[in-house]
């Protein structure tokens, strides 16, 4: 399997096929929505998303114009997703939510970490196979053994992504793998993980 | 595709605490989900599937106790102990009531204490679709060689969080659900734990043993709580699953299908399995018995399949009386003797999710 490119974006920069784009450097509170304006997209229903979603959308779309899907099947194209607090930062709020006044149904929808998938697909009208899992830690051994699986079966193309919101702060990290000859090894997957400024 | 053979682990729903206790019931028509009081945001009456014999708040740490303990009770404590099998858990909420704390992670040292695993749990969370794709995750590890068994479970209970969730959304049922009629009004919600053997070989003489054939998913790509008009998801997730077997539709005896009792998701299915010329095939949905189990739903759906074809009995499907549907279903309105060689399982979620599975009855 061959690498095509990853971002990895968190509050403290954003990193696309390792680089560090200047563009965005601040730590906003809402550094998400000032990504977003930055850089200029127009999709208004990112507004509505959960921030597990907000961070796949815009590390989806840094990665974009460097990987080239465009010719591709609809639904040869997977998503392997994972993290450790599941929708955990929607999950308080819609508590929250019933706890002071009504039960929030726009809050509920996005209480399924599974649901940063389905918007992923829309954006792009992918019909492909997906997966959520929850894990302990990023472990890139573990990626390329459910990319494996998948490539068995046929797909072409895999968009694997570990994105968090929860105690533990907020990262997101998308990488996207093709099936042909080449090497991934888990320490360059890890390398792309673990950008620091 | 190697072998693979999937057996049953264990099950816990209102209906009872074994997968016979389970069937006996069901062929005799009882249902599981009752009108439980102070329910829901109003602390009103709502018709639940919950397990009357646990109380109070602590609801999945002692549902996934009683589910380890049956698995040890009918298995040998060294099939979870050794170092060639893998727990694979499939939960959409864990224990939600931890908040704020890590929901997921009581599952992970639960399972360890009292299973004594050699292997870390592997969680699967992908709303309702989660059961079938835990079940498709074990047949990649037994496929490829890494595992010779994999044990895995089903399990999500009832929480206000839940059932606020759902009624909030108003797809909660004032009635209890039922799927395909056209009377259906909602889910019902419930609370189950199941969990289904897969494995490299047949594990011993005596337990009954279904092949399995292939699976697969399929986002529809179309809304994100909402079911695509077109069936879309589904009749690819289906499509893929029958290439994968080399089955032909016309040689599905049973589909165990979805059917939540809402009125989108139930049109849906209907719309895709019509696409696939399913219409005369026999179908039910087993969430009138026990209610939508979410993360459970996939495992202890496909139990209560495998136990149909153990027993060459079509259970109907429950709550189920005129079609209200756009598109023909055979929706089974009474038990039926048939033997039952290969069925599909399919299942549908949040996230525009879809997944499928193929059985065969063992030889």
């Amino acid at each position: 399997m061959r690498l095509l490119g990853s971002c990895k974006i968190s509050e403290n920069g954003v990193f696309v096929n390792n680089n560090l784009e200047e563009y965005y450097s601040a730590c906003q509170t809402d550094w998400k929505r000032e990504l977003y304006t930055k850089l200029d997209f127009e999709y208004p229903k990112f507004h509505k998303m959960d921030p597990l979603a907000k961070m796949a959308f815009l590390s989806f779309k840094l990665l974009e114009p460097k990987v080239d899907l465009g010719s591709l099947e609809d639904d040869s194209i997977g998503m392997l997703f994972a993290n450790s607090s599941s929708s955990h930062t929607t999950d308080e709020k819609f508590k929250k939510s019933y706890y002071e006044k009504s039960p929030s149904p726009s809050l509920f929808v996005y209480t399924l970490p599974n649901i940063l998938t389905g918007e992923l697909a829309i954006l792009n009208k992918w019909y492909g196979e997906n997966i959520f899992f929850i894990q302990e830690n990023f472990n890139p051994e573990f990626y390329l053994e459910q990319i494996n699986f998948y490539f068995s079966k046929g797909l072409n193309i895999c968009l694997c992504g570990w994105v968090e919101s929860g105690p533990k702060g907020e990262e997101c990290f998308l990488f996207v793998v093709e099936n042909k000859d080449g090497d991934v090894t888990h320490d360059e997957l890890y390398k792309c993980y673990k950008q620091k400024k | 595709m190697k072998n693979i053979f999937l057996s049953y682990g264990a099950l816990i729903t209102p209906l009872g605490n074994t997968v016979d206790a389970n069937f006996e019931a069901m062929k005799r028509g009882v249902c599981g989900i009752k009108n439980v009081g102070d329910s829901g945001f109003n602390k009103e009456k709502w018709p639940l599937g919950k397990i009357n014999s646990i109380e109070g708040e602590n609801r999945y740490t002692e549902l996934l106790n009683r589910l380890c303990e049956a698995l040890l009770a009918e298995h040998p404590a060294t099939l979870f102990q050794a170092q060639s099998t893998l727990l694979i858990v499939s939960s959409t909420k864990a224990d939600i009531n931890l908040l704020p704390d890590d929901t997921f992670a009581s599952t992970r040292s639960i399972l360890h204490e009292k299973l004594k695993l050699k292997n870390d749990a592997l969680i699967i969370s992908n709303a309702c679709i989660s059961g079938v794709l835990a079940i498709n995750t074990a047949a990649d590890y037994i496929n490829s060689g890494k595992y010779k068994t994999a044990i895995v479970i089903g399990i999500d209970a009832l929480s206000d969080f839940i059932v606020y969730g759902f009624q909030s959304l108003f797809a909660l049922s004032s009635q209890v659900s039922k799927p395909f009629d056209k009377n259906r009004q909602g889910i019902s919600i419930g609370e189950a734990a199941g969990a289904i053997i897969v494995s490299s070989e047949k594990l011993n003489d005596t337990s009954f043993y279904v092949n399995y054939l292939g699976g697969s998913s399929s986002n529809d790509a179309n809304h994100i709580s909402g079911p695509s008009r077109t069936g879309e998801g589904l009749y690819r997730s289906v499509t893929k699953t029958l290439n994968r077997s080399n089955v032909s539709p016309e040689n599905i005896d049973f589909i165990s299908a979805h059917g939540t009792g809402t009125a989108y998701n139930d049109e849906m299915e209907s719309i895709a399995f019509d696409r696939l010329q399913l219409n005369d095939t026999p179908l039910n949905s087993f969430k009138g018995y026990f209610g939508h189990t979410l993360g459970a739903a996939g495992i202890i759906e496909l139990i209560m399949t495998m136990s149909m074809m153990e027993n060459n009995l079509m259970l109907k499907s429950m709550g189920f009386d005129t079609l209200g549907l756009s598109k023909e279903l055979n929706v089974l309105t009474h038990n039926c003797e048939k033997a039952i060689n290969i069925a599909l399982k399919t299942a549908s979620g949040f996230g525009g999710g879809n997944a499928s599975v193929l059985i065969k009855k063992a030889t």
